[in-house]
């Protein structure tokens, strides 16, 4: 059931590449559906958040680990979905079911215009670069008068006509439908000729333009659907939250993003996903682990406390360490253990 | 078909779980009938981390204190104190946890301004009564239902400064250098306020953004235009480049604060060049802290913890005032206790004695702010500590 030889392109370009890949796809499906169920709103929320950050790792490793461009400007672009659809939605009225594509698509425009200095910058200057932007756009969201500087500004409930999202268990069926999409959508893109040249530009740019592949149409389009996936993630995060400040969008977002997809899994669609649940987690778990502590061993629980960052820190260096294909190649080698088991090999 | 089928399927499945899982049950959340839950978010691994002990001291006294004597209406209180961060994702997911994890009744105290800003939504749909600490006017004008703030903000401050400026020197040229953000925006506000107010100017208004230290251009913009008042609405690290650059430039002009550099903090850093620093402040200085809260404290045994260290004293009074508020609220609500009733509670809350360190708190169904007036301290650097040189006050100008 695991294995089976691919006779054709069809079969070898399938998205869903056999009956088992499909039985687990429904599983999760129904996992999902039951899920909020068994689960109080604390977790829910946990899960909301990682919903999210799905979405928007999902569009940062389409353009660092697909086709190698680097950018630590992806905070940015979510906090232009997040006020383009809290402005559009706020002052203008225009419903959210108009307003998500809108605030991805203000994202993906501006994605392509800092795209533009792709074609001529690499590595570490268009690291530069990209930061450089960030900077700019939290510069503009602190002083402009309509995004009400640092104190933020309210952003409506998502309304779909008359009924309003409002518990968490709404958000996470409407949140989780989102992250699916995205996967769904990331999937199909990296096997079709678009994602096949995102990766040949990430291995040799020089080589893929040798047969034929614009360079600057795909990294153009790379930093286009980067910023469009985190544009609907910030627009999300915002109706989530229901309130937007700049300072949820800084520098640290970016490198949380950056840490999200290496964990996870540089070039893998499964571990932008994996990367998300874990970065966004571990604060959490170590909140859990506090509190478990704080009545037994509060000196314990306030050195956690105290060194939250460093554990984070520890955490993200050790896997870099001892994992560096992230959890992906985790998941990978197990795989590969269990299809061979009882051989080694 | 097949694929028209699947997507029915799933999106029947979808409008079920989004029809049925509209509300739940409507208890009051974190209220039983010998304790109410209430929290306490501070920052103790954020940039603003310093902050923490003191406040979580405070809060902490403050609630022995009043269990001791019984609690409120039976209840004793269950104080849970939270790391926020003191930045806005950190604030949210802190805020979430003591709601949804902890099921609080309140959060007494949230330290930050925009934090706070970023978990308003949540308090309301919630029924949270929060009170934020880093205060802007916006907390209170226009105004939310669940917000409370027992303290004068940056605004109100502002303009005592002027005032008190204007008192001693009728004919001051007052410039301004301000942080560029909501913080030293409302500052800068509130002094403009008081400047017009009064009918005179504001000679110059030099700001820095956040993390700047060398004050040097703002200061050479202070001197070019002749001022020989300099208001600063900055942070410690900031006012010590101006008072370093005072003095590199050997020019005698007089600097006065916001409450936020009013620490004890400021004599190790500064030594000597603190001398004459003034800071508008809605706290007493630490040695001024009146008897029978002293008494208070030295039964807790905080005096002892303190002992001769420079502990930074307004944020220790800071929570104390704030969950004095909160129990006030809670006394005023009476024994059905529901997040309605203690609206109500709170906004009968009227000239409350918080223990003589800070103006007295009142709230009104109109006015969720509890005082506009605070006082004014000088630096002594040589006995390390602040002197009160104008009492406590409103100002003049119109806060509404």
């Amino acid at each position: 059931m695991g294995s089976s030889f691919k006779v054709n392109y069809k079969e070898d370009m399938a998205l869903f590449q056999n009956l088992w890949v499909k039985t687990w796809l429904v599983i999760l499906i129904l996992l999902m559906i039951i899920l909020p169920f068994f689960l109080n709103r604390y977790q829910l929320s946990i899960l909301n958040e990682m919903g999210i950050a799905t979405i928007g790792a999902l569009g940062l490793n389409l353009l660092i680990g697909y086709t190698g461009q680097i950018s630590l400007g992806h905070g940015a672009f979510v906090a232009i979905g997040a006020y383009t659809s809290g402005l559009l939605t706020g002052k203008l009225g225009i419903p959210f079911i108009i307003s998500l594509p809108l605030s991805g698509l203000m994202a993906a425009l501006l994605g392509l215009i800092v795209g533009i200095p792709s074609l001529r910058l690499k590595g570490l200057y268009l690291a530069l670069g990209t930061l450089a932007f960030g900077f700019v756009i939290e510069y503009i969201l602190f002083h402009w008068d309509l995004t009400q500087g640092d104190l933020g500004m309210a952003v409506k409930r998502i309304s779909l006509g008359q009924f309003q999202i409002k518990t968490q268990k709404q958000y996470f069926y409407l949140i989780a439908a989102f992250a699916f999409l995205a996967v769904l959508c990331a999937k199909n893109l990296v096997r079709s000729k678009i994602g096949r040249s995102f990766i040949a530009i990430r291995d040799r740019d020089i080589a893929a333009e040798a047969m034929g592949i614009s360079l600057a149409k795909y990294k153009i389009m790379a930093f286009g659907l980067s910023s469009f996936y985190a544009g609907i993630a910030g627009c999300l995060a915002a109706h989530y939250n229901r309130w937007i400040v700049p300072g949820s969008f800084d520098i640290s977002l970016s490198i949380a993003y950056i840490a999200m997809i290496i964990m996870g899994g540089l070039g893998t669609v499964l571990g932008s996903v994996l990367g998300a649940i874990l970065i966004t987690g571990i604060p959490h778990a170590i909140v859990y682990i506090v509190d478990l502590l704080k009545d037994t061993y509060p000196a314990l629980s306030g050195f956690i406390v105290d060194f939250k960052l460093g554990i984070f820190g520890i955490i993200i260096v050790g896997t870099l360490l001892f994992e560096p294909a992230g959890l992906y190649g985790i998941y990978r080698r197990t795989k590969v253990y269990w299809k061979t088991w009882p051989f080694k090999y | 078909m097949k694929k028209i089928t699947i997507i029915l399927s799933l999106s029947l499945a979808m409008a079920i779980c989004l029809w049925g899982s509209g509300t739940w049950a409507e208890d009051v959340r974190g209220v039983t009938n010998n304790e109410v839950k209430l929290a306490c978010l501070v920052d103790f691994s954020g940039p603003g981390k310093y902050a923490g002990p003191p406040l979580a001291l405070g809060a902490e006294t403050y609630i022995k204190y009043v269990n001791d004597q019984g609690g409120v209406h039976g209840r004793k209180i269950n104080l849970i104190v939270e790391d926020n961060g003191i930045i806005p994702p950190t604030t949210l997911a802190a805020a979430k946890k003591v709601i949804f994890k902890d099921e609080i009744f309140a959060i007494g105290f949230n330290l930050g301004s925009s934090g706070s800003s970023a978990i308003i939504p949540l308090c309301e749909e919630n029924k949270v009564v929060m009170m934020p600490h880093g205060a802007n006017k916006r907390f209170y004008n226009p105004g939310n239902k669940w917000v409370f703030v027992p303290y004068s903000t940056q605004f109100n401050m502002g303009s005592r400064a002027v005032e008190f400026i204007l008192e001693q020197d009728p004919k001051a040229r007052i410039g301004i250098i301000y942080q560029d953000d909501d913080y030293g925006i409302d500052g800068l506000n509130g002094a403009r306020a008081a400047a017009e107010f009064m009918k005179i100017k504001l000679v110059e208004e030099a700001p820095y953004k956040i993390g700047t230290i060398d004050m040097s251009p703002q200061m050479r913009m202070m001197k070019e235009a002749n001022v020989d008042w300099i208001l600063a609405w900055t942070y410690l690290p900031q006012t010590g480049g101006i008072m370093k650059e005072k003095v590199g430039m050997n020019w005698d002009v007089k600097v006065i604060g916001a409450n936020t550099t009013a620490y004890r903090q400021i004599f190790p850093i500064l030594g000597d060049l603190a001398e004459g620093y003034m800071a508008v402040t809605p706290y007493v200085p630490w040695e001024d802290t009146p008897q029978r809260t002293q008494d208070i404290l030295q039964k807790y045994g905080v005096l002892e913890k303190v002992g001769t260290s420079p502990f930074p004293a307004p944020m220790f009074f800071g929570a104390w005032t704030y969950f004095a508020a909160m129990v006030e609220g809670l006394k005023q609500a009476g024994p059905n206790l529901t997040p309605e009733t203690f609206v109500k509670g709170l906004e009968k809350v009227t000239n409350l004695d918080v223990g003589g360190m800070c103006p007295n708190v009142t709230f009104t169904p109109k006015r969720h702010v509890g005082y506009f007036s605070s006082l004014v301290v000088k630096a002594d650097a040589k006995n390390q500590r602040f002197h009160t040189i104008s009492p406590i006050k409103d100002p003049k100008t119109p806060q509404d």
